[in-house]
């Protein structure tokens, strides 16, 4: 199966994170129970596995739980990282694993993950697909898109984030989520209509001078 | 192919590409047009966001906590601790003189802290020679990089590109959306993320 290579240049240039330490020498190091090669772990990579889990649950509290217990079961697993993908790679689809763990648990028991997500109907972006005078042609800048991710209703945004930001394929996601390859697609383009819609709106604002 | 037809396949056309009825349909009909370039710019856009936040310190003090008290972190006693494993204190590295190259990029990372002050200042002669600074300093570091490994230079110069373009959209916001504390902060996330690309550059340049 094919695992989504990570995101972001930053993570070529990591691999020295701290002076006389790289990332894979921390790695055997933390398998020993190394406290500083831990700590250096943490250090390289907490900013991504935060901003995943803030961006997938759009609150700072659980955000910050949620990276807590993603590192937590990183170290305990650590033993079993035998390098076949990167350990980025690993530890971000750990982290993808334990958001959506969390999210079933807050829903009911006989519910499953895509049901409890499925926004209700009045969510649901409506057909008429606006104006040409009111659309997006031009810039969008990226303060106001991470500000409509926030908004949109829990299951288009996960599915959003997962695809579009953090680079899974459908497949990947369907296998994470328990859902059909289709289900993740239609998500999919539901979250990127109601992001147009509210880029749009925040846009006739503006234009409004409000 | 109509509107209704082209929508229904729209989420495919944009992420895989369309066929030639629907490449008719969106040359000939403006609203469905729009409509595939905003998704489609909406999805590119997104693909550009960076990690842009760290968690508190509480997260790391909870992290430390529950590692000792399962007992996977060996060795690192305190003095006097008798027996308990902890974690060492943080033992500051081997001193080493600041290569050439180190102190310049220390430098340029004091120039960039006062470029975000600076350009608070509302002043376009601050806000111009602000612009220059910052793009002469992203020069010289990559260059420098380069000199001693041009696949790493590329790699910085890549992340550059990436994350003042990033601060480029935070500083529009911010104008357009004065006294936004949202825009704020992603303005200043930005400067801390282009910040720590010159640290890590500086923690490159020690070895």
């Amino acid at each position: 199966m094919k695992i989504a290579a990570p995101k972001g240049k930053l993570t070529q240039v990591k691999k020295v994170i701290a002076p006389g330490l790289s990332e894979a020498e921390a790695i055997d190091r933390a398998k020993n129970g190394d406290a500083e090669a831990f700590e250096a772990l943490y250090g390289l990579h907490k900013r991504r596995v935060y901003s995943l889990c803030l961006r997938m649950v759009s609150n700072t509290s659980e955000a910050e739980d949620l990276t807590q217990e993603a590192f937590l079961q990183l170290y305990r697993k650590i033993s079993t990282f035998r390098g076949e993908s990167a350990f980025s790679t690993w530890l971000h689809r750990l982290s993808v694993n334990v958001v959506l763990m969390h999210l079933r648990k807050k829903s009911l028991p006989e519910v499953s993950l895509d049901e409890m997500l499925e926004p209700v109907q009045e969510d649901a972006p409506k057909k008429d697909i606006g104006s040409p005078d009111t659309t997006l042609t031009g810039s969008i800048d990226r303060v106001n898109l991470e500000r409509a991710i926030e908004d949109l209703p829990p299951g288009y945004r996960i599915i959003f984030v997962l695809h579009d930001i953090e680079g899974y394929e459908h497949n990947e996601i369907a296998e994470m989520m328990g859902c059909s390859i289709g289900n993740s697609k239609s998500q999919l383009h539901k979250a990127r209509m109601k992001l147009r819609e509210h880029l749009k709106f925040s846009r006739a604002e503006k234009t409004a001078g409000r | 192919m109509n509107c209704e037809q082209l929508q229904e396949i729209l989420p495919h056309v944009i992420d895989e590409g369309g066929n030639a009825d629907a490449d008719a349909h969106l040359a000939s009909c403006a609203s469905c047009g729009e409509l595939a370039h905003d998704l489609k710019h909406i999805a590119t856009q997104a693909g550009l966001l960076l990690p842009m936040h760290d968690p508190s310190p509480r997260v790391w003090n909870n992290i430390q906590q529950s590692l000792v008290s399962e007992g996977l972190i060996r060795g690192g006693r305190t003095p006097g601790s008798a027996g308990v494993t902890a974690f060492p204190q943080r033992v500051a590295p081997p001193h080493r003189a600041w290569t050439p190259l180190g102190s310049f990029i220390a430098a340029a990372a004091v120039l960039l802290l006062a470029v975000v002050l600076f350009r608070y200042t509302p002043s376009a002669a601050g806000t111009q020679a602000a612009n220059q600074a910052s793009a002469s300093g992203d020069q010289q570091l990559i260059s420098r990089i380069s000199k001693g490994d041009p696949a790493v230079g590329k790699a910085y110069e890549e992340s550059l590109k990436q994350v003042n373009s990033y601060i480029a959209d935070a500083e529009k916001a911010a104008k357009d959306n004065s006294g936004d504390a949202f825009a704020s902060e992603q303005l200043m996330d930005a400067y801390q993320h282009k910040a720590m690309l010159y640290e890590m550059a500086a923690a490159r340049s020690t070895e």
